[in-house]
C-alpha cells in the first residue's frame, strides 16, 4: 500500500517538464496545465483568506499534488487529495502550479 | 443522551440518521443537502433501554466554518456538550476526512468513527485497515454502508456505551495565538502531515483517484457548456411533461384522472347525505369543504409525480453537474452556480429551497438567490397551473412549460435588477463544487420522498386549505349583519367587501373582480388556496375533472362563470406564481436573509414582478387580440412606472453608500499594504 500512495506522490514528478514551458513572468496557473498531469501547486492566491484557508481543508494547498481531469474554456475540473472537484476560471488562475 | 453525528459533507450522515431514527430527513448526492440540524430518538432496537437523541448536522470540512451551514456544526460540537460524536468518514475520501476526524478528536468528547460507503471502496479495490486506523486514532473505527444498514448497530451501540468516558486525542493542537495567522497555518499544515502519515499506513488503492475514468468522459459532456446546458433543459422538460403534462409520457395525468374520478364520487355521496339539510350547511359543507379541499386534493397525484422524479434526481449525483455548468451563466448575472439547486429544490417546495440557498458563502449572492428562487413555481403552484391550463387552454403542456420558463426567465431578470442595485463588480466570487461519485438512484428513497410529500399534502389540505375554504364559504355567505347574502347581492358579502379595494387595483391586469381578488389573496396562505377558492367563490364543485369539463363543454362553463378570456386568465396565473409566495416561505426568507431592508426588498420585488407580469401579459395580450389596449392601461403603466421610479431610487442609494464604503476599504487596505 506504501508504493501505491508512493506512486500518487511520484506521479508529480511530471511537473519537471513543466516547468520548462513557463511563461515569461513565470507563472503558471491550473488554466495552463494539461489534462491527466499532475502538478504540485506552488502557490494559492486568491486574495481571500477564508478562500485559502478552505482550498487548505480540501488539502490544496502549497506542495501538495492536484490533477487537471479536464478543462474548459470557463472552468476545469481537478482531483484534490481523493476527490474531483469543478473549479471556476476565477479559482483556476488563482492555482499556481 | 445525545450523540452528534459529523463529518464532511456527503459523507452519508442523514441516510445514517435516517436508519438509525427512522426518520426521512431529505438526502441526496451532493454536499450541502442538510442546512440545519435535525435531532430525533434512536430507533428502541438501536438505543435499547435507553434514551438516546440522535443529531444530525450539516457537512463540514473543519471545525472553521466557511459557509453559514458549516458554522452550525462546529458551534454546536463545541457549545452543546453532546455525550458522544459519531463522526461519519467518506471512505473513498479517507485523506480530506481525517483532518476534520484529528479536530473533533481533540474536543474531549469521546469519538466513533464510522467508515462509511465501504462497498464503493470494495468495488474500486481501495482497501482500508480499520484496525489500524483505530489504533492510529485512539478511537473505534467501524466499517459502515449507511444506505444499507450494514454495521451501524455495532457502531451506534459503542458510540452510546463510550458516552462519559475519555479518549486521549492522538494529535494535540500546539498552543498558539489563534490570531496569528501564520501560525495557524503552520499548525494546519502539521495537522495535514499527520494525517497524510496515517492514510499511506492504513489505505492501499488499486485505483489512483487521478486517473481518468469512465465517469470523466460522462462529466465532460455534461459540463460542455453547451451540451450540457441542452442536456439540463431536456432533463427538466422531461420531468414536468411526465409529472404535469398529457400525452404518452404524462403519467402525473393518467393518475389525477383516477384520482379525481374517486374524489367526484365521493362528492356525490357527501351531496346525497345533504339532500335534507338547510342549504346554507349544504352549501359549506359541500361547496366550501369537499368542494374547495377536494379540488386542490385532486392535483396531489401531479405534485407526487414530480416529487418522485426530483427525488431520483437529486440522488445520482446529476445536481452537482448542473449547478457546475450553470455557474458561468449564472456568473453573469451576479449568482453563482450553486443558486441552481435551490431553484431545482424551489420546484418541490419554496421552503427548503429558500434554506438550501445557505450553502452560498458570499451574503450579498446568498440573499439574492433567497429572494429570487421562489419565482420558479413550487409543488403548491402546481394545481393552479393544472387547473388554469385545463380550463382556459385545453389542458396544453405550453402553459406549465412556459410557466416554468418564465420563472426562470425571472430569476435571471431578477438578479440582474439586484446586481446593479448592489453593486456586484466589487467582490470577487469564486466557485468550487465537488462532483461527487455517480450512484445509481434508490427507488426505495424516491417513493418515500414521493409518499412523505403526499402526505404533508393532505394534511395541508385537511388543515389549513380546509380552514381557509371554510372560512372563504362562510364569508360569502354571510354579511356583515350576519344575515345570509340574498341571492343578486353576492357583492354585499363580508368576503366581497373585503375583497373589493384589492380587485380595484387589479383592473389594470384584466381581473378586477373581488372573486378573483380574494383567491390571489387566500393563496397566500398557501398557495393552492387559489384553487380551493375559486372552487368555492364560484361554486365549480366539479371544476376539478378539466378533462371531463372539456368533453362536455364544461371548461368553457369554467371559463364563463369566472368571466375570464384566455388572456386575462394567463396574467391572472403569472400573478399568482410571481407573487410573493405563501406566508410560511417568507417567513423563511427572514430568517435566512437576517435583514429587514433586504426581506422587504425581496417582497416589494416579488409584488412588483406579478403585477408587472401580468399587466404585460393583459395589456398587449389584449393589443394582439383585439387591437386596444385592455381597461386600466394607463393607471396600470402609471403604477408600473412608479416601480420603476422606486428601484431606481433605491439602487441610487444602496450604490452610493457602497461606493463610500469601498473607498474606505481601498484606502486601508492600501496603507495596510504600506505599512
Amino acid at each position: 500500500m506504501e508504493f501505491a500512495y508512493a506512486m500518487n506522490k511520484s506521479a508529480t514528478g511530471a511537473v519537471a517538464g513543466k516547468d520548462a514551458r513557463d511563461n515569461a513572468a513565470g507563472i503558471m496557473t491550473l488554466l495552463d496545465a494539461e489534462p491527466g498531469q499532475t502538478y504540485i501547486i506552488k502557490e494559492i492566491n486568491t486574495d481571500d483568506d477564508e478562500m485559502n484557508s478552505f482550498l487548505f481543508r480540501l488539502g490544496c494547498y502549497q506542495g501538495e499534488p492536484i490533477t487537471l481531469i479536464s478543462k474548459k474554456k470557463k472552468s476545469c475540473i481537478v482531483v484534490i487529495k481523493d476527490g474531483r472537484y469543478n473549479l471556476d476560471k476565477l479559482l483556476s488562475e488563482a492555482i499556481i502550479i | 443522551m445525545r450523540i452528534a453525528f459529523a463529518g464532511n459533507p456527503n459523507s452519508g450522515k442523514t441516510t445514517m440518521y435516517n436508519a438509525l431514527t427512522g426518520r426521512n430527513e431529505k438526502i441526496g448526492n451532493w454536499g450541502g443537502v442538510t442546512v440545519g440540524s435535525k435531532e430525533f430518538q434512536l430507533k428502541k432496537e438501536f438505543a435499547g433501554d435507553k434514551e438516546v437523541i440522535a443529531v444530525d448536522l450539516p457537512g463540514a470540512y473543519s471545525m472553521s466554518p466557511f459557509t453559514p451551514e458549516e458554522g452550525i456544526t462546529s458551534e454546536y460540537v463545541r457549545t452543546a456538550n453532546p455525550d458522544a460524536i459519531v463522526n461519519i468518514v467518506d471512505a473513498t475520501n479517507l485523506s480530506r476526512s481525517l483532518f476534520f476526524t484529528t479536530q473533533l478528536l481533540e474536543l474531549g468528547i469521546p469519538v466513533v468513527v464510522a467508515l462509511n460507503k465501504t462497498d464503493i471502496n470494495e468495488k474500486e479495490g481501495t482497501k482500508i485497515d480499520a484496525a489500524k486506523l483505530s489504533a492510529k486514532l485512539n478511537c473505534p473505527v467501524f466499517e459502515t454502508v449507511s444506505t444499507e444498514n450494514k454495521g451501524l448497530s455495532e457502531m451506534i451501540a459503542k458510540a452510546i456505551s463510550l458516552a462519559g468516558t475519555i479518549q486521549k486525542a492522538p494529535y494535540l493542537q500546539a498552543d498558539i495565538d489563534l490570531h496569528d495567522k501564520n501560525a495557524v497555518d503552520a499548525e494546519d499544515r502539521k495537522r495535514y502531515s499527520f494525517v497524510n502519515g496515517i492514510v499511506a499506513d492504513v489505505e492501499t488503492r488499486k485505483t489512483l483517484s487521478a486517473e481518468t475514468n469512465k465517469t470523466d468522459k460522462l462529466d465532460s459532456v455534461l459540463l460542455n457548456p453547451i451540451a450540457g446546458i441542452i442536456i439540463f433543459a431536456a432533463v427538466m422538460f422531461a420531468v414536468f411533461q411526465i409529472s404535469q403534462a398529457e400525452g404518452p409520457l404524462g403519467i402525473g395525468k393518467i393518475f389525477e384522472g383516477l384520482f379525481t374520478g374517486w374524489i367526484e364520487t365521493f362528492q356525490g355521496w357527501v351531496a346525497a347525505q345533504l339532500e335534507n339539510s338547510p342549504a346554507i350547511v349544504s352549501a359549506i359543507i359541500a361547496d366550501g369543504i369537499v368542494g374547495g379541499v377536494g379540488a386542490v386534493v385532486g392535483f396531489l397525484p401531479l405534485v407526487m409525480v414530480m416529487y418522485f422524479l426530483i427525488a431520483l434526481l437529486e440522488d445520482c449525483g446529476y445536481m452537482a453537474r448542473v449547478s457546475a455548468v450553470m455557474d458561468p451563466i449564472f456568473k453573469r448575472v451576479g449568482l453563482s452556480g450553486k443558486a441552481v439547486i435551490p431553484v431545482i429544490i424551489g420546484t418541490g417546495c419554496g421552503i427548503p429551497a429558500i434554506m438550501a440557498c445557505r450553502t452560498i458563502r458570499d451574503e450579498r449572492e446568498r440573499r439574492t438567490s433567497t429572494m429570487l428562487t421562489t419565482f420558479i413555481p413550487c409543488g403548491a403552484k402546481i394545481p393552479v397551473i393544472a387547473l388554469f391550463a385545463g380550463a382556459f387552454f385545453n389542458g396544453a403542456g405550453w402553459v406549465s412549460t412556459v410557466s416554468y420558463f418564465l420563472g426562470i426567465v425571472l430569476i435571471f431578470l431578477g438578479a440582474l435588477l439586484i446586481k446593479g442595485i448592489t453593486g456586484y463588480k466589487y467582490r470577487k466570487s469564486f466557485f468550487i463544487m465537488e462532483l461527487p461519485k455517480w450512484k445509481i438512484p434508490s427507488l426505495k428513497y424516491a417513493v418515500r420522498s414521493m409518499l412523505e410529500r403526499a402526505k404533508a399534502y393532505i394534511i395541508k389540505a385537511a388543515t389549513i386549505i380546509l380552514i381557509c375554504n371554510t372560512a372563504v364559504q362562510v364569508m360569502q355567505t354571510f354579511n356583515w349583519h350576519f344575515q345570509v347574502v340574498e341571492e343578486g347581492a353576492e357583492n354585499t358579502s363580508i368576503l366581497a367587501t373585503i375583497a373589493s379595494p384589492f380587485a380595484f387595483l387589479l383592473i389594470p391586469l384584466g381581473f378586477g373582480v373581488w372573486q378573483l381578488a380574494a383567491a390571489a389573496i387566500t393563496g397566500f396562505i398557501a398557495k393552492e388556496n387559489v384553487v380551493g377558492t375559486l372552487a368555492t367563490v364560484f361554486a365549480l364543485t366539479r371544476f376539478i375533472d378539466t378533462e371531463e369539463l372539456a368533453m362536455t363543454g364544461g371548461a368553457s362553463t369554467v371559463a364563463t362563470t369566472m368571466g375570464l378570456t384566455t388572456v386575462t386568465a394567463l396574467a391572472y396565473l403569472f400573478f399568482n406564481l410571481y407573487t410573493p409566495p405563501c406566508f410560511a416561505a417568507i417567513g423563511a426568507m427572514n430568517s435566512e436573509m437576517k435583514s429587514k431592508g433586504w426581506l422587504w426588498g425581496a417582497i416589494g420585488l416579488q409584488l412588483g414582478t406579478g403585477y408587472t407580469i401580468a399587466f404585460l401579459v393583459y395589456q398587449f395580450g389584449t393589443l394582439f387580440t383585439e387591437g386596444h389596449f385592455g381597461t386600466g392601461f394607463i393607471p396600470g403603466l402609471i403604477a408600473v412606472l412608479c416601480m420603476v421610479a422606486a428601484l431606481i431610487l433605491i439602487g441610487r442609494k444602496v450604490r452610493a453608500h457602497f461606493d463610500e464604503q469601498y473607498q474606505l476599504h481601498k484606502a486601508a487596505k492600501a496603507a495596510k499594504a504600506t505599512a
